[in-house]
């Protein structure tokens, strides 16, 4: 054994003299960190949730055009023309980069029986080559199928482009939107959220619907087109899957004109002109937003600081265009909702874990006023000031150890059997959110460290004040008749 | 005999002054002393005369404000607070008046403690802890906590702890304070069974006169200075003891 031992051994005896008063301490340490674990393992299932869906629609960056903003994404104001010489320049310029084009068109359709409500979605296009490496959407098919690049029904379409100034400037959909102008034609094929196929039973793997699309948001533009649900995918994210559906990028091209169009002009009197282009050749370096996926980061502590230097990265790739991360997107989705819990999170325990070093703190020191005799002797016996230290230090290491070792295994525990028995809560259009748990190294790692931390730090300031006793007047205050 | 080596402990010309609230309180006052090998010394003084200032000084446990404290013939004032608390463990032993023992220890771990603290072999001192608590008569508690033991049983297990690493100096502080009479005596004559069995030289302080006596060397200290010593003849106990105040003279074994 050597002096380690001593003061490990002294410091054992010491909490064992004190354990009621040292387990409360323990004990709210480790709910504090169980708390903190439960959240932080909640947070980050939902994280992954989102995360899920939002980087279906940005990956980890996305750019668009200098006047275009966040929201314009799911709208149709944005457009860039050099779509392709953007997506070609960063994978060059940024080795590892993958870049994709992406097509947005914003959408409302009517659904089952007439009267139903007219509902709204964004229509991204997705391009099935690239779509692997850039959103994934494809393992998230949870029913029906992914668009196959070769798919007979992609094209030769003739689609519908409506332009009309309704009273006021304003559109008026009863001239046109929902009325099939061509016979005979193939609906395009589409994916839709299964959450948005729960909410409406005319969604489905099969049904055909009509949505009228804007186009061009600029010059308010739009265009009444069929579809066909070809599959339903899985985001875990209602509200997004709700709302964001996805058609072949070619297609929504060819909806809003990205290509080389001829054809004629219908005139209906009173109505309006009618432009039917059939066919047409896409334009495919044409689009709304480049979409860029970086390369894995090296570790996965730091998602919002990798978020950022992707944005700053491809930023000075482009320097003229506006470039959204996916941490913009996401605070834009979540209203930094996340951001805000996770800070009032880290607050609430930070309070809490400073009391219970400030408890530490001041149960030792009034520990070491009555053991004032027992480290002067201990002095007079050859103990150098460092042996007393380690002898209080070792008892705060041990706490913040403990403390961290009960407070993983409670939440574990609590984990487990939520996980086994399940959790559900009802979420927006009666849609059950399944409550689960990911536990990451890095909170088992603070939940391990940080209570440590604290209780060294808060048995650090004592265990010097006792190691500074002088031996003498330690000896002195027990013996007070001398 | 023991006056030609040379002395176990020194002190050269010590002063110790405190400062109590504000007030300078001199403990002690240009104390010389030599002290020899295998000396049985008692340091007697009404309280406040300075004898546990001097005990501690002695000990290492505190500096004196001027003057030197050399042991075996080494300068302590010299050296720094790591070596002075190596010094302690290696070379000193101390036994207080309220024992001291470590309440959540046994006698066996009471007694090995300073020898873990200065690093010895865990299991020599365990053998050498055995043989101490047999001499000093323990043996049979050694698996007990120190906190059950009577005050006697415990004293006896902090002279056994003070030797444990074979000092060379055993320093008691009123050894005694806290005992009845009869306990009072049967650990004098442990102390003095030590002294000589061993060798080892021995100071105690007491202000009690009859405890005193054990001393084969008294010295007398009065206001912080040291106004008679034996010089190792008895006959001059009675002569010393009149530099003593008459009220000091009359006291008996207390607390």
């Amino acid at each position: 054994m050597n002096v380690l031992g001593v003061s490990s051994r002294l410091a054992f005896g010491e909490l064992r003299d004190h354990k009621r008063i040292y387990a409360i301490i323990i004990l709210v340490i480790a709910l504090t960190m169980t708390s903190f674990m439960l959240e932080n393992a909640y947070l980050n299932y939902m994280m992954q949730v989102v995360d899920g869906t939002t980087k279906l629609v940005t990956s980890d960056a996305i750019i668009v055009d200098e006047d275009s903003n966040i929201r314009d994404l799911y709208g149709t104001e944005s457009e860039l023309k050099n779509a392709g010489e953007i997506a070609r320049r960063i994978e060059r310029d940024l080795p590892g980069y993958k870049s994709s084009i992406r097509v947005t068109a914003q959408g409302t359709y009517g659904l089952g029986e007439e009267g139903e409500v007219i509902d709204g979605c964004g229509i991204q296009g997705i391009n099935p080559k690239k779509d692997d490496e850039i959103s994934g959407i494809a393992d998230k098919i949870v029913k029906g199928r992914f668009f196959r690049h070769d798919d007979p029904i992609l094209r030769g379409h003739t689609p519908l482009y409506i332009e009309i100034k309704g009273p006021g400037g304003l559109p008026d959909f009863s001239y046109g939107a929902g009325e099939k102008l061509m016979e005979h034609e193939e609906p395009y094929p589409i994916i839709v959220g299964s959450t948005a196929a729960k909410i409406h039973p005319s969604v489905n793997i099969g049904k055909e619907f009509q949505i009228t699309l804007s186009v061009s948001g600029k010059e308010k533009s739009f265009a009444t087109v069929t579809v066909k649900v070809i599959g339903l995918y899985e985001s875990g994210t209602p509200t997004l899957d709700a709302l964001v559906w996805f058609m072949h990028a070619d297609s929504l091209r060819e909806i809003k004109r990205y290509g080389e169009v001829t054809g004629k002009d219908w005139h209906i009197p009173g109505v309006g002109t009618f432009r039917g282009y059939n066919p047409i050749e896409v334009d495919r370096n044409r689009g709304d937003a480049v979409i860029i996926k970086a390369p894995d980061p090296l570790h996965k502590l730091d998602p919002i600081g990798h978020s950022e230097s992707v944005k700053e990265e491809v930023s000075s790739i482009v320097p003229f265009l506006k470039v959204y991360s996916w941490h913009d997107f996401l605070i834009y989705i979540a209203g930094s909702m996340q951001d805000v819990v996770t800070i009032m999170l880290w607050g609430s325990i930070g309070v809490t874990l400073l009391l219970c070093g400030a408890a530490i703190k001041y149960v030792m020191d009034s520990i070491i006023m009555r053991k004032t005799r027992e480290i002067g002797s201990l002095k007079a016996f050859g103990a150098r000031d460092r042996v007393i230290f380690r002898i209080y230090l070792y008892q705060g290491l041990i706490i913040g150890l403990v403390a961290g070792v009960f407070g993983i295994i409670i939440s574990l525990i609590v984990m487990q059997l939520v996980n086994f028995y399940g959790l559900n809560v009802e979420f927006i259009g009666g849609t059950q959110l399944k409550v689960g748990f990911i536990i990451n190294w890095f909170s088992i790692l603070i939940a391990l460290t940080v209570p440590v931390i604290l209780a060294v730090l808060a048995a650090a300031i004592p265990a010097k004040k006792a190691s500074m006793l002088s031996p003498v007047e330690a000896l002195r205050k027990g013996e007070l008749s001398l | 005999m023991a006056k030609k080596r040379n002395p176990i402990i020194k002190l050269d010309n010590i002063s110790k002054k405190y400062d109590e609230y504000g007030v300078a309180v001199k403990a002690l006052d240009r104390v010389s002393l030599k002290i020899y090998p295998g000396e049985f010394v008692s340091i007697i003084g009404p309280s406040g005369s300075g004898k546990s200032t001097l005990l501690h000084c002695m000990g290492l446990l505190d500096r004196p404000s001027t003057g030197y404290v050399y042991i075996e013939g080494k300068n302590t004032s010299k050296i720094s607070g790591k070596e002075v608390a190596m010094f302690r463990g290696d070379k000193l032993g101390f036994v207080f008046q309220t024992y001291n023992l470590i309440p959540r220890l046994t006698v066996l771990e009471n007694v090995i403690l300073p020898g873990l603290i200065m690093r010895r072999d865990p299991a020599k001192l365990e053998n050498r802890a055995n043989e101490l608590l047999k001499e000093v008569g323990i043996h049979h508690r050694a698996d007990h906590k120190g906190i059950h033991l009577s005050g006697g049983e415990q004293q006896r297990v902090a002279i056994a702890r003070s030797l444990i690493n074979d000092p060379i100096l055993i320093l008691a502080d009123e050894p005694t304070g806290a005992l009845d009479t009869d306990s009072s005596e049967e650990i004098m004559e442990l102390l003095v069974k030590v002294n000589k069995n061993r060798n080892v030289t021995s100071i105690f302080v007491s202000h009690d006169m009859h405890i005193a006596s054990y001393g084969k060397r008294t010295l007398v200290l009065k206001d912080g200075r040291i106004v008679g010593d034996t010089k190792g003849d008895l006959n001059n106990f009675k002569k010393v003891l009149k530099k003593l105040p008459k009220k000091a003279r009359g006291e008996r074994s207390g607390s």
